[in-house]
């Protein structure tokens, strides 16, 4: 399967769904449910195919589209998304198996979904920043539509305004860096290995990567919630309808980060390493700060959205590390926790299907009731706080590694965040929810049926397939981070003028 | 050294047919069970307890198999077939060691599993998540074995939260009880508090040293002992708190009596004899960390040629007196022996920092097979009870019990180190030994001191419950448990009294000193000859303990010491009062934090700059309406008034 035709199954799915009648509902499930499975086994074979050890690019495809503008349709895959395509199809089928209940304008939500869905993996393998940009975009406004037409809870509107507002003006502001990368570098291209050839040969000056940089830090930044970006994330995730939280907190978040990897990595060094000692403080803003929020919160919708954001922090702490272990682990954590994000939310919307609430006062002892939907949210809330076992935990391990040697205090605290902080809201969720006696409201509320179970055991599977297994991650995302790595720790003379303060400064810090 | 004769053998084949693979297969077969159990045969209890325990009973015998192959003269191995994450300078593979250590200890672990999963069949009889109970044991025996056979850091990292999990499900099996949910809780939370250190300490070590693997580090450390810089206490204390999570040491020791609220087995086999035991065993296994010369950072360097281990050794002792203070004013019959537990977890600790990890291992698996055997019994008495535990509404139960009765009085006599006849007065002779030789005549005072308390509290205890008239109805009609309940208690009986005789110190020894030499003037009376002052004092304290008892409990109507002791008494009921002191300062110091950063949020991040944003966007859009003026020619003349805006900054940053 080439990565055109399965960036173009789910706008095929799209258009079919759009050409069936409304009031054709099963019909219409049927299709998406097709379409997301087919892009799934797609992206399996994709990856399984994908030679791991290998930098280059594989399954590339370029054909020019504007000469005259420098843009052209250019995909492929490497280490460092290859894992991301995996996920976002895995997640995209998990949230059209949980939308069967969907009763009010299915086609139009299927729609939607399967929009986002082809956005997302579009921009995951987009090697043109142009198309990057385009299919970002395109993920992000059904998101907002999905969100005011299906949304719940009364802080709804205002929770889809601020979402809205947020990551319109943080897209808006990576568009403004990625223009200015455009213009300033001269290379007439958007497109990325072309213009990793062209910055390599002539950087820019310290001072305009300096300025380009935090544009799309904190452009892209806003868009996965890095601190103080992130109030707009927990309340819209409690917004959301579950398929859409679990596409975008598992999904579209990470478009951010990988965006943010592709780009300043190779192209803006001298960027990077001028912001590093930023970043590494605000990662702890995600870990620590956005820990404690998820610590008072009563809700477990905005619990979990809060602790997602707090996993984002691990992978801006590795970000900064910009070493070859800490980025991999950047990498590792971000294929994880799409996969436990989605897990997480797809959960939470059985709750509140069946229970009516999310709210964990009015909740308990529901792990009789639910044994398998309770034994899956044990799960996910234990590997959300960093059991070994499930995906999340090589990736974070191998973040604090590779962190370690160049900011060893940030480490002490990133991991009191991840093992303490963490621990005390996620046994704090469980204690509440689903131990202690059971309600008596809540003691016939339905457990998930036979194939209701699919969507779940498919994300549980993935993350302790790759929790036991990381290698099978490590080996292909390594040699793509090593080539990135080695662009940005190149020492230019302008790097080893920067670098030096920054560095004494940041000894100095702890 | 311990690793100096160790063959590393990397990248080989797979289970090629060399023996040290059955440890593979002893890992994985309490994992094949839990999963079996989970996922085909959970509606049977006949077959879920029969996946567990032919699983755990298959690793036990393959465990003696290795045992004899590699503990009697085999060398030791290490086996890391499988890569995990291997990335730049980080490289974890999966492995195993075999070498006496962990195969003394997979028969301890696989032992003690399997005996306590056979009287599980009569204690969980007829509860409704009986298969739940087997999968959940076969999980935690899996964990628990990858602890012993874990080679590098990373692994032993993975399987201790494996362990924390797999007890935290245990502790809040029966979870519709608040008090077993909030245990559970708290185990798994103070553990993490341990584990959170222990990290920091491997990031340490393995950037001075380049490795994680145990074999990789003793032998950097062997070649250049100041490899890990003026990092190198700290690193070794840093490892030692996770220790004191799973050991439950002070301060990180409140878990422990708490999690008595689970089943009684459960007791028995993590909170007595295995998951504790992790601790002392991972001192034992990384014992070459604290073998370098003691080195401080610049602003502790007052503390001079304080080694860690002495500081480890000081956690210990301490932990061993607190623990058995509070045991003496305990009245339920699990929390006292829990608390023993704690203060024996102590005397090995104790024991390691010492320089004795051969007395710590050899009290290590002495204590769990006659702590095992103590809640196990003590789960016997509670069963015929009607889960009656206060001790003061048992009495005269031993014609009653007399099975429970006599291996009770067998496994207290361990305990409190009856001299000859029980394996528990050889460990802790090497204990004292090793206090005395390590030059801390403080500790061994302390030692002894213990030692007295101890047979002190386990007499009370027994006194209380089997002696006497019975105080309850319950406790006068008591009936001897059922069968499956009584023979895991004689079998364990067995090796409280033969390993005495079996020359297990010697064995242990010769793993930390490849130069040892057993002592002239072996044999049951040994101590007496190479420790005289170990073996006397520690006999005397075992009669004036008993002394003490009988003198005060014989035929006592109610517990005479609290109106003795006064407010001290007080304490000692109330545990020092440390959980009161954590739940005041602890959980509200980071419950306010959480507060502050909620209000900070609410009020400031949300408040104003959300709305501040969405008053500005609406000045901004009321501003942008003037400029709409629908005028083409000003449309234009702004739109090159803007390139020319973006042309000027391109080139002034060019």
């Amino acid at each position: 399967m080439s990565l055109t035709s399965l960036l173009l199954t789910p706008f095929v799915g799209a258009l079919l769904v759009l050409l069936v009648p409304g009031n054709y509902r099963v019909i219409i499930r049927l299709i998406a449910l097709l379409t997301t499975a087919v892009t799934a086994i797609g992206a399996i074979c994709v990856f399984a195919a994908f030679h791991p050890g290998v930098a280059d690019f594989q399954f590339e495809q370029h054909t020019a589209w504007i000469p005259a503008a420098g843009l052209s349709y250019h995909v492929g895959v490497d280490g460092l998304n290859i894992g991301l395509v995996l996920m976002a199809s895995l997640v995209a089928f998990a949230a059209t198996c949980v939308s069967w209940d969907i009763e009010r304008q299915p086609k139009l939500f299927y729609i939607l979904l399967l929009l986002m869905t082809g956005g997302a993996i579009g921009a995951f393998v987009s090697l043109d920043l142009f198309f990057l940009y385009f299919f970002n975009e395109l993920a992000l406004v059904p998101t907002f539509l999905m969100m005011g037409l299906w949304g719940r809870g009364e802080q709804k509107n205002y929770a889809t305004f601020q979402i809205t507002l947020y990551l319109t003006l943080g897209a808006l502001v990576a568009l403004t860096g990625l223009i200015a990368l455009y213009g300033l570098s001269g290379a007439n291209t958007l497109d990325i290995v072309v213009l990793k050839a062209w910055l390599a040969e002539k950087p820019l000056s310290h001072q305009v990567q300096a300025l380009i940089f935090p544009l799309l830090l904190f452009g892209f930044g806003t868009l996965v919630g890095l601190w103080p970006f992130h109030s707009w994330a927990a309340p819209g995730y409690a917004a959301a309808p579950t398929a859409t939280a679990m596409m975008h907190s598992g999904v579209l978040k990470k478009v951010g980060l990988y965006a943010l990897i592709r780009v300043t990595l190779p192209l803006l060094p001298d960027g990077l390493a001028h912001w590093t000692p930023v970043i590494a403080w605000l990662c702890l803003g995600n870990i620590i700060y956005c820990g404690w929020l998820a610590m008072r919160q009563r809700d477990l919708a905005l619990l979990l959205g809060n602790s997602s954001l707090a996993h984002m922090g691990f992978c801006f702490l590795g970000l900064a590390s910009v070493s070859v272990i800490g980025v991999t682990g950047v990498v590792l954590i971000m294929v994880a926790h799409g996969l436990l994000a989605a897990l997480s939310f797809g959960l939470l919307g059985h709750l509140v299907k069946v229970t009516g609430t999310s709210d964990m006062d009015k909740l308990g002892g529901l792990l009789r009731p639910l044994p398998f939907i309770g034994a899956a949210l044990v799960a996910a809330l234990m590997a959300g706080c960093g059991l070994p076992g499930f995906a999340n935990f090589p990736g974070e391990i191998t973040v604090m590694f590779g962190v370690w040697k160049t900011l060893p205090g940030f480490v002490v605290v990133a991991a009191w965040g991840g093992l303490l902080i963490g621990g005390v809201y996620m046994l704090r969720a469980i204690r509440t929810v689903l131990h202690g006696p059971v309600k008596a409201e809540f003691a016939r509320v339905e457990d998930a049926g036979c194939w209701r179970k699919l969507p779940f055991l498919v994300l549980l599977g993935a993350l302790i397939y790759f929790g036991v297994n990381p290698g099978s991650l490590v080996e292909r995302i390594k040699p793509a981070v090593a080539e990135v790595v080695k662009a940005a720790t190149a020492k230019s003379p302008a790097t080893e003028a920067a670098h030096t303060p920054t560095a004494t400064a940041m000894n100095t810090a702890h | 050294m311990e690793h100096a004769n160790t063959t590393v053998t990397a990248a080989a084949p797979a289970f090629s047919s060399r023996p040290e693979d059955l440890a593979w297969f002893i890992l994985l077969l309490p994992l094949i069970a839990a999963a079996g159990i989970a996922f085909f045969v959970r509606k049977s209890n006949v077959l879920s307890a029969v996946f567990s325990i032919g699983a755990v009973l298959a690793a036990f015998f393959l465990s003696v198999g290795l045992f004899i192959t590699f503990g009697i003269g085999g060398e030791a191995t290490v086996t890391t077939p499988f890569s995990w994450i291997h990335v730049g300078d980080l490289n974890v593979n999966l492995g195993v060691t075999v070498d006496r250590l962990s195969v003394l200890m997979l028969l301890v672990v696989t032992g003690v599993s399997a005996l306590v999963q056979i009287y599980s069949i009569g204690y969980m009889h007829g509860d409704r998540s009986f298969s739940r109970f087997f999968s959940s044991l076969s999980l935690f025996t899996f964990s628990m074995l990858g602890i012993v056979l874990a080679d590098n850091f990373v692994m032993m990292f993975v399987f201790w939260e494996l362990v924390g999990l797999s007890s935290y499900l245990l502790i809040g099996f029966w979870y519709e009880k608040p008090s077993a949910g909030d245990a559970a809780k708290k185990a798994f939370l103070t553990n993490r508090i341990g584990d959170f250190g222990f990290l920091i300490g491997i990031l340490m070590v393995w950037a001075a040293t380049g490795s994680v693997s145990f074999a990789g580090i003793a032998h950097k450390l062997g070649a250049d002992p100041a490899a890990l810089g003026s990092m190198a206490s700290i690193a070794g204390l840093l490892v030692f708190c996770g220790a004191m999570g799973k050991s439950a040491q002070f301060p990180l020791h409140v878990w422990l009596p708490d999690a008595m609220e689970g089943p009684t087995p459960v007791s028995a086999l993590i909170h007595a004899a295995t998951m504790v035991a992790a601790g002392v065993y991972m001192l034992c296994r990384t014992f070459f960390l604290y073998q370098v010369p003691a080195a401080w950072p610049g602003p502790l360097s007052f503390l001079g040629s304080i080694s860690a281990l002495d500081i480890i050794a000081v956690i210990g002792g301490f932990t061993a007196l607190l623990a058995a203070l509070i045991a003496i004013q305990q009245n339920d019959i699990k929390r006292i022996l829990a608390y023993s537990t704690l203060s024996q977890l102590g005397y090995m600790v104790m024991a390691v920092g010492c320089g004795g990890p051969d007395a710590a291992m050899y009290h290590l698996t002495t204590h769990a097979g006659f702590k095992a055997l103590l809640f196990l019994g003590a789960g016997s008495v509670i069963h015929a009870c009607h889960h009656e535990q206060d001790i003061w509404k048992m009495g005269g139960l031993w014609s009653k019990l007399p099975v429970t009765f006599r291996t009770f009085a067998i496994g207290t006599a361990a305990l409190a180190g009856l001299p000859i006849l029980t394996s528990g007065f050889y460990s802790k002779d090497a204990i004292l030994d090793a206090a005395i030789t390590g030059g801390h005549p403080v500790l061994f005072g302390l030692g002894v001191l213990v030692a007295a308390m101890t047979t002190f509290y386990m007499l009370r205890l027994v006194i209380v419950a089997f002696f006497g008239a019975p105080r309850t109805e319950a406790a006068g009609h008591a009936h001897e448990s059922p069968n499956s309940m009584i023979w895991p208690l004689i079998v364990l009986a067995v090796p409280s009294v033969a390993v005495a005789w079996l020359p297990l110190g010697d064995f242990l020894s010769a793993h930390f000193n490849p130069h040892f030499h057993p002592h002239e003037g072996g044999g049951i009376f040994g101590p007496f000859n190479h420790a005289p002052l170990a073996a006397t004092f520690g006999t005397g304290a075992l009669l004036f303990g008993a002394a003490a008892a009988f003198h005060l409990y014989w035929n006592a109507p109610k517990d005479p010491l609290p109106g003795q002791l006064g407010l001290i008494g007080r304490a000692m009921k109330n545990r020092f009062y440390f959980d009161e002191i954590y739940d005041g300062v602890l959980v509200p110091l980071h419950d306010m934090l959480a507060r502050l950063a909620d209000w900070f949020d609410r009020w400031i991040v949300s408040g104003l700059i959300i709305r501040g944003v969405h008053g500005s966007t609406e000045l901004v859009g009321r501003a942008l309406r003037l400029v709409q003026t629908g005028n083409l020619q000003t449309y234009t003349f702004m739109f090159a008034a803007g390139v020319a805006v973006v042309v000027m900054i391109a080139l002034k940053l060019k």
